[in-house]
């Protein structure tokens, strides 16, 4: 664009407006955006007409009342609100989610690394179970899954599994389980003393690696500083009880803060980041001679951000009352949470452990306190994620392994690595490297497809959120949290992945 | 070896086929050396997944076909709701004309561009000798029937596990399974000593045999009774005189074996005709409109209306409109064309902006072919210059807007069917269509967003970022509820719209998203160079994009575009869970809760297995073929 500027600026006449690459390019630009926004306002105010004809509320009043339903299983099957029920649901999400990432990323490195194998058998393994899983819709293979678990026996004293410390049974397998008890929190102060220890340790040890020459086991010492202080504070963890005022104290004073503080106090955010950005833009933009003369896309985005800096003022001063209040209540209710959790009377162990016990005939809690029960929906979701996902990550770890050099494993032969130690130590970092980026989407594809747990009955966040939508009617609100919730999810994952891509990128010279 | 090839060259006829270099394979000994016990923990892995694939196989197989567990009646019984769910019976002949339009396509296009792929005997007699072995293997699988007592309950030892009849007590229900594995080791056996060594040397069209292995399913058709299923009586039998011949297999299949071969012959007759090999493209593109609003839909024209209002509306818009271009193509005109157009575009846009408020009455085509005439003239000024060229824009104007006339009329009248459901599309067939339709629409849509994407006009960038990120940080499942609950609401009063197409705009609008981002890696693929050469010889920025960048970007683009294709078919599996009848619902939900005529309460994994198998084939089938696509393309190589 700058030469067109230039070009016009040399020249004495300048072009008719409808000439004007600036004036066109905008005119265009700010005709098709309001276009979209009236369309959305069009489409916003016809459904507005036709919910309020129809007598539908969308309203999210549902969030605090009671959701008048149980849910299959979760950390709590009887939820008191409807927020409440949708938590139940989030957490269900992630169980699943992260029970099948571990799962699936260790069964796709072995299949992918199966796949290169010159193996014949293996690699015939390997490449049929992934042309056979990929090429399958995932949702066929849950319900199939589904269906073979629910044909195993009933629940009773018979379907009894590895010598009394589970039950297999059409109620899904029940194992024993190991949990957060009374002290935890406190022994996590000792864990987080102990790794910061342990890292000096490690750094101490990897420097008289590097000037001996002797290998030292950096990592293994870490590793026991940090057992050593989860030992002492297995029983010592009482000690940090006056953490606990700490947090009780933060959380009176939060409490103080007025709504026109917060408001205030979030205004000045938003303003300084815009500022911020607009000044560190200008910046970017200066030469050694003095400012570089602004294009127009310039001046745009300077507008931009102040426009959105107003936006957010207004939505934080007047438009969204609530939503500084909700962030001091909700800051309180967090802060004496913790309070409470790393409080004085907790003086129990870290960590119990429980085995499932038969409640009378056939009847067994699903998540609760008598054992944890992978249930049908679980096992069945899990087994079709997992699966399903491993395939691809195969694809993408033997992608990962091809794209490194053949000379990186030569060298590796070259300084005498048996072919395990060069695969663990040389291919795998490097490989890894590469996959990093469509591995994480792979991740985010398994988050997203727990959503299929409406199909065979798991309470994943989708599911609840249909139960309630079918109670209340709330469409448009239950969807919405839905989508926000996944984009939060995928946001979070995505920011993840790109702190691992930046942190593992070569740092070239 | 460059001169070995130019040797050979000298000798080879330039027509045939490029034959893949069949490679010597060593001695079965020596093969098992290099590739299986090539060292000790090579052997122990061996053993260790031989014994693993064995275990997987026979769990399989007895899962598939547990005798008197399994019911694959249910899937034999219900075929035609599998395909095509509701669709009437005494229409039912519309469906295999349907499917001989598509046949006659495929025909036709393999005799225009006749296939390469080529296979040695010696990879057939592998192929039937494996295949065979594995049947054998699978038939001699299979354990003893599970026992049952008299009131039809599993019986159970003092193990709790369920009491078996011998192995050998099942055996001649698979009797068939021994003949057919027979037949392929014979041939195998056959083919690989008949040929001697030169098998390896011979090789057959894979064209050839795949319509060969069509026309023996038929044949068997005629020879094997497979049964037909009588819904009257609850049950099978050989011959049931009061059907139609269209609710028959015999005939119906026979004439479309015909009629395949029948079209390739034509394709390849037809060959030296320059317009036919244009026509085709066109001919797939408008296909399944044809197939689904004429052919499906038995449209009822009243052709006194047609004649009153239709045909003149299109004829003034064809001859006033096509004057208007003619003009507006003259290489003289100048800015006065342009603003002309953008008149006309004001008018257009207020004339269909009218329609939503209902402003003043007019036919809904008119206002559309308002806008189609206004961005007709607005790229006017792109085929300004002969006549002939003017000429030709004025006729694709015309053709155009035939098409569209053609189709708006054949969707306003209503159908003759007499359905029981929402719509007849249902079962395999809905699946069919929501995957053509959603990619046909998907990819215009998916082209523009990663143009607007890698745009330098930063509103457009904005918009259309947003729109791509949102719809890909999503589950599709949630999209499809949001479009199947709440598009009813967006709509003003008067107008509905049912799950069906609803979820299908669902699913071109996140399959646009995906396809823009593989455009998106497509487009930042081309060098700068291209653009500035673009920009040397005086292109505009459309001409650009559309000849010189878009070519590029979309040929590079192409395998994972075919992912996409590969996904989006996947995804219609999806429509089963927001309540569409669709090809995973039927197996699911509708078959395992039929009593009638024949009880198949419970029979629900055979159903999924059917389903499994169908979407496997059809995946698998694309892969493969973008895998070549890929290598034919070279995209990695240059």
């Amino acid at each position: 664009m700058s030469d067109t500027s230039t070009l016009a600026s040399t020249q004495a006449t300048k072009p008719p407006l409808y000439r004007d690459a600036v004036v066109v390019k905008w005119f265009t630009q700010v005709t098709a955006l309001i276009l979209v926004v009236a369309t959305m306002f069009f489409l916003a105010s016809v459904a507005g007409d036709n919910l309020s004809a129809k007598g539908v509320a969308t309203d999210f009043d549902f969030l605090n009342l009671n959701p008048g339903f149980n849910i299959s299983e979760g950390i709590d099957v009887q939820p008191a609100t409807g927020g409440r029920a949708l938590w139940v649901g989030m957490v269900n999400t992630f169980r699943l989610a992260i029970a099948g990432m571990i799962c699936a990323s260790l069964l796709g490195v072995l299949v992918g690394i199966s796949r290169l194998s010159s193996n014949w058998m293996v690699n015939r393994a390997a490449s049929t179970f992934i042309e056979t899983i990929r090429n399958i819709p995932v949702v066929v293979q849950i319900l199939i899954w589904a269906a073979v678990f629910g044909g195993l026996g009933r629940l009773s004293e018979d379907s009894e599994f590895l010598g009394g410390f589970g039950y297999l049974s059409s109620k899904g397998l029940s194992l024993p389980r190991v949990f957060v008890a009374d002290g935890f929190y406190q022994w996590m102060v000792f864990i987080v003393i102990g790794l910061v220890v342990g890292r000096f340790v490690r750094g101490q040890r990897i420097r008289l690696q590097e000037d001996t020459g002797k290998i030292t086991y950096p990592n293994l010492y870490m590793l026991g500083v940090v057992a050593i202080f989860g030992v002492v504070g297995w029983f010592a963890h009482p000690m940090f009880g006056w953490v606990g005022s700490i947090f009780e104290a933060i959380g009176d004073g939060w409490d103080k803060i007025p709504d026109i503080g917060m408001q205030l106090l979030l205004s000045v955010l938003i303003v300084g980041a815009a500022a911020r950005w607009i000044k560190g833009f200008l910046d970017s933009k200066r030469t050694p001679v003095g400012l570089a003369k602004l294009v127009d896309d310039d001046y745009f985005r300077i507008i931009f951000a102040g426009v959105g800096a107003l936006i957010g003022v207004y939505v934080a001063m007047l438009g969204w009352p609530g939503l500084s209040s909700w962030i001091v209540n909700s800051g309180t209710d967090f802060w004496h949470l913790l309070a409470d959790k790393f409080g004085d009377g907790r003086s129990g162990q870290p960590i119990d452990a429980m085995l499932p016990t038969l409640s009378g005939q056939g009847t067994l809690l699903s998540y609760g306190p008598q054992g944890a029960t992978m249930t049908v929906g679980f096992a069945a979701m899990f087994m079709g994620l997992t699966l399903y996902t491993s395939a691809y990550i195969a694809e993408i770890v033997r992608g990962g392994i091809l794209a490194v050099p053949k000379g990186q494993s030569e060298a590796a032969a070259a300084i005498g690595l048996s072919r395990a130690q060069a695969l663990r130590q040389v291919i795998l970092p490097q490989a890894f490297r590469v996959s990093l980026p469509p591995l994480g989407n792979q991740y985010l594809n398994l988050t997203k497809n727990t959503s299929l747990g409406i199909a065979v009955g798991y309470a994943d966040v989708v599911n609840v959120g249909g139960t309630v939508l079918n109670q209340t009617g709330r469409a448009l609100p239950v969807i919405a949290l839905w989508m926000l919730f996944f984009l939060a999810c995928s946001l979070t994952l995505s920011v993840i992945v790109n702190t691992f891509n930046v942190r593992m990128k070569i740092v070239e010279r | 070896m460059s001169n070995v090839a130019t040797l050979d060259t000298d000798e080879v006829d330039p027509d045939a086929p490029k034959l893949p270099p069949e490679l010597p394979s060593l001695p079965a000994g020596e093969w098992m050396r290099k590739n299986l016990f090539s060292s000790l923990g090579s052997s122990v892995l061996t053993v260790l997944f031989g014994v693993l694939a064995l275990v997987v196989f026979w769990s399989v197989v007895n899962f598939m076909f547990e005798n008197a567990e399994r019911d694959w009646d249910a899937v034999r019984a219900n075929l035609r709701l599998y395909f095509t769910y509701a669709y009437p019976v005494s229409q039912y002949s519309r469906v295999w004309v349907s499917f001989g339009i598509i046949l006659a396509l495929v025909g036709l296009t393999v005799g225009l561009w006749p296939p390469t792929g080529v296979t040695s005997i010696r990879k057939i007699a592998t192929r039937c000798l494996s295949l065979g072995g594995v049947i054998f293997a699978a038939a001699l699988a299979v354990q003893g029937p599970l026992q049952r007592d008299a009131e039809g309950v599993l019986i159970f030892d003092e193990d709790f596990e369920a009491v078996r009849g011998s192995w050998s007590s099942g055996l001649e229900t698979r009797i068939w399974w021994f003949v057919v594995a027979a037949v392929l080791i014979a041939v195998g056996l056959g083919l690989w000593f008949g040929y001697g060594e030169r098998r390896r040397a011979v090789f057959v069209k894979t064209s050839r045999i795949a319509y060969g292995l069509f026309g023996a399913a038929v044949l068997s058709l005629w020879v094997v009774r497979y049964g037909h299923y009588n819904g009257q009586a609850g049950q099978f039998d050989y011959a049931d005189p009061d059907s139609l011949v269209a609710m028959s297999t015999r005939i119906p299949w026979t004439v479309m074996w015909v009629l395949l071969g029948v079209a390739v012959l034509a394709g390849g007759a037809l060959r030296s005709v320059g317009w036919i090999k244009r026509a085709i493209p066109f001919l797939w593109l408008i296909s399944p409109f044809v197939i689904f609003w004429v052919v499906l839909r038995d449209p009822a024209l009243d052709y006194g209306y047609v004649a009153r209002v239709d045909v003149p509306m299109y004829l003034a818009f064809a001859v006033i409109g096509g004057l208007v271009l003619y003009a507006l193509t003259g290489p003289e005109l100048g800015e006065k064309g342009r603003a002309f157009a953008f008149g006309l575009v004001v008018v257009a846009a207020f004339t269909f902006v009218g329609g939503f408020f209902g402003w003043f009455a007019m036919l809904q085509k008119a206002r559309i072919s308002f806008v189609m005439l206004a961005a007709f003239a607005l790229v006017a000024h792109n085929f300004a210059g002969e006549k002939a060229a003017r000429r030709g824009y004025v006729a694709i104007w015309a053709g155009v807007l035939l098409v569209f006339h053609y189709f708006i009329t054949m969707m306003n009248t209503p159908s003759t069917l007499e359905l029981l459901a929402d719509s007849f599309l249902g079962g395999f067939m809905f699946s069919i269509f929501a995957a053509v339709f959603g990619l046909m629409f998907s990819f215009p849509l998916g082209v523009l967003l990663a143009l607007a994407r890698t745009s330098t006009l930063p509103l457009f960038r904005i918009m259309a970022t947003t729109f791509i990120e949102v719809v890909r940080g999503v589950p599709f499942i949630t999209v499809l509820f949001f479009f199947s609950i709440m598009l009813p609401l967006f709509l003003p009063g008067g107008m509905r719209i049912t799950e069906q197409p609803a979820g299908i705009i669902g699913l071109v609008l996140f399959s646009a998203a995906y396809l823009a981002e593989n455009v998106r890696g497509g487009l930042q693929s081309i060098r700068r160079g291209q653009f500035e050469a673009a920009d040397a010889i005086g292109l505009t920025t459309a001409q650009r994009t559309s000849l010189i960048v878009l070519p590029q970007a979309l040929r590079v683009s192409i395998p994972p575009l075919v992912g996409q294709a590969i996904a989006s078919y996947k995804e219609t599996s999806l429509f089963a869970i927001i309540g569409v009848i669709d090809f995973l619902r039927i197996a699911n939900s509708v078959v395992p809760n039929q009593s009638q005529p024949i009880n198949f309460i419970g029979h629900k994994r055979e159903g999924l297995l059917f389903v499994c198998l169908l979407y496997w084939a059809g995946s698998y089938a694309m892969s493969k073929y973008s895998q070549k696509l890929e290598k034919k393309l070279g995209v990695g190589d240059r």
